[in-house]
């Protein structure tokens, strides 16, 4: 759950009954949430076999202590506006972009800090994070996810889009602990020009630890349809192969083509997509993972990559 | 099984686990890896043409099928030599273990017509193999959504010393699938235990009917191309168990059926067809690197052809394109209508790292389409 960790300093405005029953009549309506980030230098473990602990530069919502990988969540509606602070407690410039949302690339200088106020009119899934620094911020782990849902509070991918019964996240990255982290960490000069990722994550998981997150797992009961929205923060493309059941991508990169089924989808780098996957077999466990050679691996440690289990119920 | 421990494994699932090492049935099939037959023809449907000279044997997956696991080799265009392992119908590589015996590296692609079981065993006898906790090898019915006792993953409770496949699929699934082994997939897939699994429509008698999709054309002529590139660090016997090796991934040679086919003289798989037919491109994809299909004139202008399904599920509405993206683990089937002229066209495949989509050295594969 570190993954995932959420702390909202507003209440949101739907909560306010009265307003959720305008929402109902007015599907137009503005909320506002805000949020907090603090830039931090910091480590990362993989667990298991073949796991190491990195360093890493990234977000995390907590007044103290080191970034989460990826950063907080940040979750909104439809035509909300949302409000960000991100304190820049490192030692390097940092900015905070929210892909296809907001535009602002000012760097805020170590010790500085900048506000971010923007709208989410399309439902589905951003990837937000540093711009700055040839890939290497983002690479050293400054990265998350702004989740957006329905205005209304409907279960379904947008508001009039497919419904579904669960949902995950799935922020996706690569790092090359040799070349970019242990080098950006301690001061070098990355050469960009190469970068042989041997870390792969899913939440900030190796498969050891994404095999048997519920946050990451597909858990449900014949039937049901989960909707996962995946972010690629990593600098390759991951094709990501589901067992059991064929799904419906619904949308790629933000845009919603009409749904073509798979049973792998190539999210490519810097990328999002969404699918939905219908649970088939009750009772049964599968495995879902990425169907590139050394992707599936923590250094060369099999299945301790980008995996995680469909767990029908 | 190492992984299986990290997580819960019912009693009802260990009981789902096979025994290992079945008796092998006795093959009715007699294809000669060189005498290509098209199973249309041999279960009596509508009997496509299809002559393409890679030799991989087409097999029904319901009649009985039994795989054996063979070492085999390949000596590259620059001479080095590489080591595979691949799968082969059983009695037709020289057993297990023996040499490839003339199998090809891409193993006997097996059609299943809808409805039908497919019967298909593996059979571990002198098989090559890594040490535990990666030993042994399984199938898994990669697009076919089997169940979890037939899915051939050994952390969910695959018996990985042999085993027997059975399972059915709907019209959903007409089109193009794949078989891989799902042991250290990172070193097996690699190593060469992959192939084409190709769904088909029948008729009411059972019979294979030569559409691209339950619903889709028709086509003349059916040519499987299965995908695949060589990292050379990954072949070499000391790269097994838990290795830095497979820590990154440098493709050196790239294949479609198991061969090179560094230029239009060299092509990695010929076809010849009659003008004006239509020509089923089935483009299996298992590769560790994205692939761009094409297909170009002789001058090198690319032709426009139709997509009509993708991992073997029809799409939504087939479209026109002249260049396609596989990415490792799908698949396309495609469609192209030749000219009334007779001419050459090459199919081909250009790999393209994950990163940039940068192109590799000799990273185009060739085919050959004359008609």
């Amino acid at each position: 759950m570190r993954a995932c960790a959420i702390r909202r300093t507003s209440v949101r405005a739907r909560l306010f009954s009265p307003l959720l029953l305008l929402s109902l009549l007015f599907p137009v309506v503005t909320f506002a949430s805000s949020y907090t980030l603090y830039i931090r230098s910091g480590s990362w473990t993989v667990n298991g076999s073949g796991g190491t602990t990195l360093p890493v530069w990234g977000f995390t919502d907590a007044t103290s202590g080191g970034p989460i990988i990826p950063g907080p969540v940040i979750e909104s509606h439809e035509n909300e506006t949302v409000t960000v602070t991100v304190y820049n407690q490192h030692t390097k410039s940092h900015n905070f972009v929210v892909q296809g949302v907001t535009t602002d690339t000012t760097a805020i200088p170590a010790g500085g800090s900048r506000t971010y106020t923007f709208t989410t009119p399309s439902a589905g899934v951003f990837m937000y994070g540093d711009t700055l620094n040839s890939n290497i911020n983002r690479e050293m782990g400054m990265f998350g996810a702004v989740v957006v849902r329905t205005a209304g509070g409907a279960n379904t991918a947008w508001t009039g889009g497919p419904s579904y019964n669960f949902e995950r996240l799935w922020v996706i990255n690569d790092m090359d602990k040799t070349r970019w982290n242990s080098v950006a960490s301690t001061g070098g000069t990355v050469n960009t020009s190469v970068y042989k990722p041997n870390y792969f994550m899913l939440n900030g998981l190796g498969g050891h630890d994404a095999m048997r997150d519920p946050n990451s797992e597909l858990i449900g009961s014949a039937g049901q349809v989960g909707l996962v929205r995946i972010v690629n923060a990593g600098q390759f493309d991951e094709s990501l192969h589901f067992h059991a059941a064929h799904f419906q991508v619904i949308a790629v990169n933000g845009s919603r083509p009409t749904p073509e089924w798979a049973d792998t989808i190539n999210v490519k780098a810097g990328q999002t997509a969404m699918v939905t996957y219908k649970m088939h077999y009750a009772g049964q466990i599968f495995p879902m993972h990425v169907h590139t050679a050394q992707m599936e691996t923590a250094n060369g440690v099999y299945l301790n990559g980008v995996a995680t289990l469909i767990v029908g119920q | 099984m190492k992984l299986m421990q990290s997580f819960a494994v019912s009693p009802r699932l260990r009981a789902t686990i096979k025994h290992s090492l079945r008796s092998v049935a006795v093959l009715s099939f007699a294809v000669v890896a060189t005498d290509f037959v098209d199973a249309a023809m041999m279960t009596g449907g509508t009997a496509a043409a299809a002559n393409p000279t890679s030799a991989i044997p087409v097999l029904n997956a319901a009649s009985g099928v039994t795989l054996v696991v063979v070492n085999n080799n390949k000596t590259m265009h620059d001479g080095q030599n590489i080591a595979f392992w691949s799968f082969c119908e059983n009695g037709m590589g020289g057993g297990g273990g023996m040499g490839g015996g003339g199998c090809p590296i891409s193993g006997p692609t097996l059609q299943l017509g809808v409805g039908q079981t497919a019967n298909v065993t593996l059979n571990m006898m002198m098989a090559p193999q890594e040490q535990p906790p990666y030993q042994g090898h399984t199938i898994h019915p990669h697009g076919l959504d089997v169940p979890q006792s037939e899915d051939g993953v050994p952390e969910t409770g695959a018996a990985v010393l042999g085993d027997t496949y059975n399972f059915s699929v709907d019209t959903r699934y007409v089109g193009s699938h794949m078989y891989h082994c799902h042991v250290h997939t990172v070193k097996h897939l690699e190593m060469g235990l992959y192939a084409g699994f190709v769904v088909k429509a029948v008729d009411n008698a059972g019979n294979f009917l030569n559409v691209i999709s339950q619903n889709g054309p028709t086509y003349d002529y059916e040519w499987n191309m299965v995908l695949s590139t060589v990292d050379p660090a990954y072949h070499n016997q000391n790269a097994v168990g838990d290795s830095t090796v497979f820590a990154d991934y440098n493709p050196k040679y790239f294949l479609i059926n198991g061969n090179e086919g560094i230029s239009t003289s060299a092509p990695a798989d010929t076809l010849t067809a009659a003008t004006g037919k239509k020509v089923a491109i089935r483009l299996i994809g298992l590769p560790s690197v994205n692939a761009t299909f094409q297909v170009k004139n002789a001058s090198g202008s690319a032709q426009s052809f139709v997509v009509y399904n993708k991992d073997g599920y029809a799409l939504p509405t087939p479209q026109t394109v002249s260049s396609l993206v596989l990415t490792p683990g799908t698949t396309a089937d495609v469609m192209v209508t030749l000219p009334s002229t007779s001419s050459t066209w090459y199919p081909q495949v250009t790999y393209k790292n994950l990163r940039n989509a940068g192109t590799y050295t000799n990273g185009t594969v060739y085919t050959k389409l004359t008609f």
